[in-house]
């Protein structure tokens, strides 16, 4: 579990700039006049030397996004500054302070690890052969390619592909400010993910900033210093992880029991009546409190047909019910447990309410 | 500072164009193939024709020197396409787009793209040129005004089939498709030439069909500059083959330019 987030701690110098590293306001983008809005507005800064997620549904509008910041697509409207500088103007001088790590693999197929690094230093600038030989020790031994290092890209499993392209962007040399990271762990085993999870931290902290984006919630909670949300080309939500937390979990609980018998039908339509009467009783102060999120719900475990998951805000009123219920029908509990939200939970609460605020927009 | 030279750009891209398409196997093919056709098919099929040989404006040279010159000619052919693999390649496997989000642009792209099919079309025409020189050397009769005829061919070609790859390569949508179209038509530019036969002499269709392909042109004037032979004939070909040339080059640079990462 990435659950032991540690903030990052960049250089004070760094952190406390003034300006933003990146800023984007009222950002548009629209293929074609007659197409809707792909980004239909945004606006966000990005604080040097900090990790800034980019969370969102598929087709929210993340892809575009990243590919304005780093200068594959033009904007419709709005403006980019990226390190004090204009996008469109300054695209060049950006280029060189920058890093990108797709979420598509891209890889010289012909060659090996060894000679790939090597010739992407050179791209990037390292002219010293030395030098870049040393950095290419570096980065084999730091992202554990050394057993591969003479393997052709094209040999290599997805993994181990996956693992090269993101080494291959710390053959920057000392000068990328800026890494735009874009679902970078699809593909890697647990122990690749961690490393690489904390060898961006350890950039981090001595200065480099991080554009990230993830399906992954517990990635995002682990790396990020803020995190936006985008939904249908718009942010509906901007915080850090705990603030996110905080602001849209709102009283809700996660309970969670695991019961010694395979549930019935019956007795899960039960379980159903308990939480929407508790919901019921607990209406009116819901009504007297937008903001925070109610939605409670019960969620059968697919793979063990003992485990129930409920979400509701009045958890300790709900569980003595339950009690009550298991004891009534000679049940037995085998474990239970009652938890704050986890950043998932609050991602799918924002991003279904925004759906359902929209619907009735259509309505 | 290297950095901000335009120039530095491209001959790093074309460096990197190099060191990430040749590999073993490409030149296995460009050394194997022609040296088979030369010293096998050359030598096999001088027996059957005799010692008449094969006329050359108002020179007679052996079949194996005529077939070397051809062959120098088909190897700028073959060099070229990797211009349209590469691109290939790069859309596959995700270096186009990684490359435009490093310190280079479309156009500095294209142009390495350019310099490079320039540059393999010549080193596989010199390949040929010193492994053919022993059956060739009798025979060549270069002058300083036929030499340039030779140059000329050599990057007009690489530029033509080069560019006509890139056309493909840019268009097509699977590998299968890619790989059928080039092959079937680099069939037809092969043998449906004058780099294995003279077309004088053929049936009527035949011999018009020859003249529809770029690369006769590029092997008439390749053989033109190698044994002197320049004539009117000659210099028709090379305005027809400039036309197509920077015909193709246009629209392969277009082409290029649309590319989308």
């Amino acid at each position: 579990m990435l659950n032991d987030r540690i903030s990052n701690q960049a250089p004070p110098s760094i952190r406390d700039r003034n300006e933003p590293c990146i800023s984007v306001t009222h950002l548009k983008k629209q293929y074609g006049k007659a197409n809707a809005f792909i980004l239909d507005g945004i606006s966000f800064d990005v604080k040097y030397g900090t990790v800034f997620g980019f969370l969102g549904p598929n087709g929210a509008g993340k892809t575009t996004t990243l590919k304005i910041l780093t200068t594959l697509l033009s904007p419709t409207s709005g403006s980019v500054y990226i390190f004090g500088k204009d996008i469109i103007r300054k695209q060049s001088e950006i280029k060189r302070k920058i890093g990108v790590v797709s979420q598509n693999p891209s890889f010289e197929a012909n060659l090996t690890v060894e000679r790939a690094l090597d010739l992407y230093g050179l791209l990037w600038g390292l002219h010293d052969s030395g030098v870049r030989k040393n950095k290419v020790n570096e980065i084999l031994s730091t992202f554990d390619l050394e057993s591969i290092r003479n393997s052709k890209n094209d040999e290599l499993s997805i993994g181990q592909r996956r693992r090269v392209q993101l080494a291959r962007e710390f053959m920057h040399g000392e000068d990328m400010d800026l890494l735009f990271l874009d679902e970078p762990t699809v593909g890697l085993d647990p122990s690749a993910r961690r490393m690489l999870l904390d060898y961006i931290k350890k950039h981090v902290m001595s200065g480099l900033t991080v554009f990230f984006t993830t399906h992954i919630m517990e990635e995002a909670e682990y790396l990020c210093d803020e995190i936006a949300i985008i939904d249908d080309g718009r942010i509906i939500a901007f915080d850090t992880p705990t603030g996110l937390k905080q602001k849209y979990g709102g009283a809700n609980k996660i309970i969670e029991i695991t019961f010694k018998e395979v549930l019935s039908e019956s007795f899960i339509d039960l379980l159903k009546k308990i939480i929407i009467s508790s919901e019921n009783s607990d209406g009116d102060q819901r009504r007297r409190d937008d903001t925070t999120n109610t939605t409670s719900r019960i969620d059968i475990n697919e793979t063990n047909q003992n485990a129930v998951t409920i979400t509701v805000n009045n958890a300790e009123e709900v569980i003595s019910e339950i009690l009550q219920l298991v004891s009534k029908n000679g049940m037995q509990i085998e474990s239970i447990s009652i938890n704050p939200p986890s950043l998932e939970e609050v991602f799918l609460s924002i991003v279904n309410d925004e759906n359902s605020s929209r619907d009735n927009e259509r309505k | 500072m290297h950095d901000y030279i335009v120039g530095y750009n491209i001959i790093l891209l074309v460096y990197r164009n190099i060191v990430a398409a040749i590999d073993k196997m490409f030149l296995i093919w460009q050394i194997a193939f022609p040296v088979v056709y030369i010293f096998v098919a050359g030598y096999a099929y001088s027996a059957l024709i005799g010692d008449q040989g094969i006329t050359i404006g108002s020179l007679t040279v052996t079949y194996v020197s005529f077939l070397t010159a051809g062959m120098i000619g088909f190897n700028v052919m073959n060099g070229s396409t990797i211009a349209g693999a590469i691109i290939w390649n790069d859309k596959r496997n995700g270096m186009f787009q990684q490359i435009l989000v490093m310190p280079f642009n479309k156009i500095q792209y294209v142009i390495a793209n350019l310099i490079t099919l320039i540059l393999i079309g010549l080193g596989s025409a010199a390949v040929i040129m010193i492994i053919g020189f022993p059956t060739i050397f009798h025979d060549i009769n270069v002058t300083l005004w036929s030499i340039p005829y030779t140059i000329y061919a050599l990057v007009a070609g690489s530029i033509f089939f080069g560019s006509f790859t890139i056309i493909l390569s840019t268009r097509m949508k699977s590998s299968e498709g890619y790989n059928v179209i080039s092959n079937g038509l680099f069939l037809f530019f092969a043998f449906v030439s004058s780099a294995f036969y003279p077309a004088e002499g053929l049936p009527q269709p035949l011999s018009a069909a020859f003249y529809v392909n770029p690369l006769t042109y590029i092997v008439d004037i390749t053989r033109a500059g190698i044994f002197a032979q320049i004539s009117t004939f000659t210099n028709i070909e090379v305005v027809i083959l400039g036309l197509l040339s920077s015909a193709v080059f246009l629209i392969a640079t277009r082409s290029m330019i649309r590319m989308e990462a």
